[in-house]
């Protein structure tokens, strides 16, 4: 209980120690999280702890490595299989529970702390095989909050100022461990309407008028549910900070599934004469806050697209401004979207699912024995085997393909009435 | 009833001879027609596939229990005894001739269905044919042609049966056809430049819309389309919704339809960046690549071979030691590199050049010491390379090996140049690189697969740079990727370049993979699947352009190219089309009228494009395999069947 003040925003990632780093989580989780490492704790561990961290000090790795049977369940299998030896399934499943050993032993883990809306914050530990989801569900359960798809698990840069809410397909580990030690950045948990307005509204992207249910079903179908990614239609003006200047330049930018491109000057929009600014393979797109003071920006209105180990100002991070707020939510969601694809469309799906969801059968749902987050390790090395070897089946499942041809609607359905017969006729018997 | 003479001509007694006579009454019914006519021939043969064709009327004459006087036959009606199917020269998209049995009697909808039948192409209400362009150079090269012969081909009407290998049955008759499958099931290799370049560019939009007004009429037959025997024609895709690619099935259609994507960017008739040509420009090398060089790997399983040989190394280590802590000693034992490398940080604004280190890599990191006495040291650096980008910088002319890195750190991007002595030191710490990239180590079973890439691009510009080195059969120009627009931009290194940056994001794709990333990307284009027609609206003196996509209809400025209007169709309440002045007329929700006449192209294109749309967006999921043809009809057809 050091460092624990509520003004204190240090997260503790990169702690040194782990009993240090344990005496700063102040919270109600602490215990849960005590009794889930404790029992992971032991000399010879430590010991090749200490000899990793001087490699790689994040690393809160649980590692039963060299510890033979260290968890009962494992005990459990490995004593089933010993009961029947000689025989090709045991033999197949102690590979598998070796090969799991192995998996299990280099999985990174963290300890994170996540700031609430009333800032208070919970303490976490996430592993690198844990998506934003379910740490999202994770906690829905600890709050008890009404599982609205807007919660979101947001980032904070307050160095650069800006922003960015993790999607949901994401591990979370992966964002994390791109943080400096000393770093002042944050996760907080809260209602982001935004996270799925596209999806919400999809007309807004479209410029389109009509506002029906049922048009908007058609216009997701068509875009999101196809076999290809249909990225937005979008161009328009937009300023970009210029390379190590003050200045802002006006430009005409497009967005291709491709990258972000500007119409050079003197030129058309024609596709061969488009200049390429960016292409989203090493781009995470942020929203930066009061931009105006802190780069002269002509509005408050930017959006930030940056490598995600970047942490400070560098010449390296692109700086662009909107005319308006619409503006910056359009082109924020649509790079999400190019970024991203269908993948963000099968987030909003489940997260709708989530909503619907009453908190009592949750529990019961499989996400909560997959969950390898749990405080208890009893649980987790027959679950994470299950999600193994069910892992390979579906591998093996994706490369023959499916028998009937499903998952797969690119059109609308046919609404509207059938065309009357042509009026006028030709010289036919 | 009176008895009167009905002259036939009949085609197998030759074209001079003169047409057979024979005596008729009003209510004979066809058959009996057809049954008198093949009597007095003599001739001995199958005749079922035979029946008469109504000369000026443009009609046959299908149905054996009407009667002459039911279809108004009279005696000065010229009436030919013909056979229905014929061979045909179809073109395929990859370019391939071939000569099959077509019916020159059923709507042109149901001939394209039984042409892609025995191709075992799914799907077929998808393509459709066309008529190629005429030209003068056509009889040229008419000769030179070579054409392959599919009529004897033996097969069922039911569901095509395949062997494992996705071949149909009916192609594993010889080996001829076995060779004839493997062209259409396997991309052809990357065209020669100069046949890039010889082939029309459309350069606007009224260009690209001339080879809309050949389609066929889909509701009409070969014979009522003035299509002969022998005749060349074109199948295409022509509605770009494709339903339900497996890449398992479909090795005809998936490696038709790239081939169609692939003309269709080399010869700009779908507008893209340059970044996405040189994408485009590598997929294509490295399809080219890999299914030369192993077609029968048709899917990848590189995974499950890992896991295997992993589980089968595991099996060893757990039957010869029990000790478990052996087993992670040697799993976990990763491969390095060390070497004597030069490095230059081009970041500080110096002049000092490269200098020499001691590297290593290791996982995904490289470090580097003053030599290699001190590499038991703590490092100079140590520097994590995943997620950074790896350029190269090589010329092989001047033995310049030099890996360029950009390596994202918090505070901004380290920029770090590598230089290699030699090739394969060169090529073992690029692919390093890359890998490392990706997060992968070099422990990883894609390493030796990267390294030879790596190789056989530089093998590739040994042969592009050496001009006077005579071409071998391997060596592979980069002006076969992409459209001549580049040609004349680049030369060919600077060209092979860019090419070579895009491929390595996509080098190690599978073949399957490839190909399916080459139909995403161009289908991801803003104009994929827009066809373009030269319009005039009604109340508009000047000519527009009607873009049909599979939902929407787009009214497209011809001088500025810029979309004025778009219709979806899911807003469109009916459409109507006054054949005898050839306007379409549409009415959308909220009273929205739009007319137009075409240009370019008959209306019952236009008509049957957009209809065909519509049909497309009615194949429910259920009744995924029978084809509703009589919707078709209704949808495209404009007018009531007219075959009697």
């Amino acid at each position: 209980m050091v460092a624990g003040s509520q003004t204190e925003i240090n997260l503790s990632i990169g702690f040194t120690d782990l009993n240090e780093s344990l005496n700063e989580l102040e919270d109600n989780d602490l215990d849960a999280l005590m009794a889930a490492l404790g029992s992971e704790l032991d000399a010879t561990e430590e010991k090749l702890r200490l000899n990793r961290l001087a490699g790689d000090q994040r690393r809160v790795s649980d590692s039963s490595r060299g510890q033979p049977l260290a968890t009962p369940p494992t005990d459990h299998t490995e004593g089933e299989a010993t009961l029947c030896p000689g025989e090709a399934e045991t033999k197949a499943d102690k590979i598998r529970i070796a090969l799991e050993k192995l998996k299990e032993a280099t999985i990174k883990k963290l300890v994170v702390r996540v700031w609430m809306v009333d800032g208070s914050n919970k303490t976490l530990m996430v592993d690198e095989k844990q998506t934003v989801r379910e740490v999202l569900d994770n906690l829905f359960e600890k709050t008890h909050c009404d599982r609205s798809q807007d919660w979101c698990l947001c980032e904070t840069n307050p160095e650069l100022q800006i922003e960015r809410g993790f999607e949901d397909h994401e591990y979370l580990v992966e964002p994390l461990s791109a943080w400096t030690r000393d770093s002042k950045n944050q996760i907080h948990f809260l209602l982001k309407p935004q996270k799925y307005a596209l999806f919400k509204d999809p007309q807004e992207r479209q410029f389109l008028s009509e506002t029906k249910q049922k048009d908007k079903d058609i216009l997701l179908r068509e875009n999101f549910e196809g076999p290809s990614l249909k990225v937005p239609n979008l161009e328009g003006p937009l300023y970009v900070k210029e390379d190590g200047k003050k200045t802002w330049k006006r430009r005409y930018f497009l967005l291709r599934a491709s990258g972000i491109y500007y119409v050079p000057k003197g030129k058309t929009k024609s596709s061969t004469d488009l200049v390429c600014f960016l292409q989203f393979d090493k781009v995470n797109v942020h929203t930066a806050l009061d931009y105006r003071q802190k780069y002269k920006a002509p509005t408050d209105y930017c959006f930030v697209l940056k490598h995600p180990c970047i942490q400070k100002e560098s010449a390296y991070i692109r700086f662009v401004c909107c005319e308006d707020e619409h503006c910056l939510s359009l082109w924020v969601n649509s790079i999400r979207v190019a970024k991203y694809g269908t993948r963000l469309y099968k987030s909003y799906q489940t997260a709708v699912r989530r909503a619907l969801v009453p908190s009592s059968t949750l529990c019961l749902t499989p996400q909560s024995v997959s969950r390898p987050s749990t405080p208890s390790t009893t649980h987790k090395a027959p679950a994470t085997a299950n999600s193994y070897s069910h892992h390979s089946e579906q591998k093996q499942l994706a490369t023959a393909p499916p028998a009937v041809e499903e998952d797969y609607l690119s059109e609308p359905p046919p609404d509207f009435i059938p065309p009357s017969p042509p009026g006028g006729r030709r010289n036919v018997v | 009833m009176a008895a009167w003479d009905l002259s036939v001509t009949v085609e197998e007694l030759g074209p001079e001879a003169p047409p057979v006579k024979v005596t008729v009454t009003s209510d004979l019914h066809m058959g009996g027609v057809i049954l008198r006519i093949v009597e007095k021939t003599q001739i001995k043969m199958d005749w079922s596939d035979h029946a008469l064709w109504w000369e000026q009327k443009q009609q046959w004459l299908l149905k054996p229990s009407w009667t002459l006087d039911k279809c108004g036959i009279h005696a000065d009606a010229r009436l030919t005894l013909i056979a229905q199917r014929k061979p045909l020269r179809i073109i395929l998209p990859n370019g391939l001739n071939l000569r099959l049995r077509a019916c020159f009697s059923t709507p042109v909808f149901q001939t394209t269905i039984a042409v892609c039948h025995p191709l075992n192409i799914r799907h077929p209400e998808e393509l459709s044919l066309l008529r190629p362009v005429e030209g003068t150079k056509n009889k040229k090269e008419c000769s030179e042609e070579e054409v392959h012969d599919l009529t004897k081909l033996q097969y069922t009407s039911g569901p095509v049966l395949t062997l494992a290998n996705g071949m149909p049955v009916h192609f594993a008759a010889s080996p001829d056809t076995e060779a004839m499958y493997k062209m259409l099931s396997v991309s052809s290799p990357a065209p020669a430049p100069e046949a890039i370049s010889k082939r029309c560019h459309p350069t606007g939009l009224v260009d690209k819309a001339q080879p809309q007004s050949r389609w066929l009429d889909s509701s009409r037959c070969l014979m009522q389309q003035g299509v002969q025997e022998n005749d060349k024609l074109l199948l295409c895709f022509k509605y770009y919704c494709f339903r339900n690619l497996v890449p398992k099935y479909d090795a005809v259609r998936l490696t038709q339809l790239y081939e169609q994507a692939r003309w269709a960017i080399l010869l700009e008739d779908i507008d893209c960046t340059e970044e996405e040509m040189m994408l485009f420009g590598a997929l294509q090398y490295h399809i080219d690549k890999v299914s030369q060089s192993e077609p029968q790997l048709r899917s990848s399983c590189t995974a499950m071979d890992d896991l295997d040989s992993a589980l089968q190394l595991l099996e060893v280590k757990m039957e010869t030691k029990s000790n478990t802590e052996d087993i992670m000693e040697t799993m976990t034992v990763a491969p390095e590199l060390h070497d004597y490398l030069k490095m230059l940080r081009p970041k500080r604004f110096t002049l000092k050049g490269y200098k020499q280190f001691w590297f290593t890599f290791k996982d995904t990191s490289i470090s580097y010491y003053k030599s290699k006495e001190e590499s038991l040291k703590e490092p100079i650096q140590q520097m994590n390379l995943k997620g950074c980008e790896v350029s190269p910088d090589v010329r092989v002319s001047s033995q310049n090996f030099c890996i360029k890195l950009l390596i994202p750190e918090p505070d901004g991007m380290n920029e770090v140049y590598l230089r290699c002595a030699n090739e394969l030191q060169y090529s073992n710490w690029m692919a390093a690189c890359r890998l490392a990239s990706k997060g992968k180590t070099l422990a990883d079973s894609s390493f030796s697969s990267e390294v030879q890439n790596i190789q056989s691009f530089l093998a590739m510009q040994r042969t592009s740079s050496g001009t006077n080195i005579t071409r071998t059969d391997e060596s592979i120009n980069p002006q076969s990727f992409v459209s001549t627009r580049y040609h004349k931009k680049y030369r060919d290194k600077q060209l092979m370049a860019r090419i070579l940056d895009a491929y390595q994001n996509v080098a190690h794709l599978s073949l399957t993979d490839a190909l399916d990333k080459f139909l995403q990307i161009w289908q991801a284009l803003p104009d994929f699947g827009v066809s373009y027609f030269v319009v005039r609206f009604k109340g508009c003196r000047k000519d527009e352009i009607l873009g049909i996509a599979n939902n929407r209809l787009l009214r497209i400025d011809l001088s500025t190219k810029e979309i004025v209007k778009t219709w979806r169709y899911n807003t469109m309440r009916q459409w109507n089309v006054n054949w005898d002045i050839q306007q379409v007329a549409i009415e959308f929700n909220g009273n929205v009228n739009i007319a137009f006449n075409c240009v370019t192209a008959t209306c019952k294109i236009v008509h049957e494009y957009i209809g065909g749309y519509i049909f497309m967006s009615t194949r429910s999921r259920e009744q995924s395999d029978t084809l509703n043809q009589e919707l078709f009809y209704k949808l495209t057809d404009g007018r009531h069947l007219a075959t009697i």
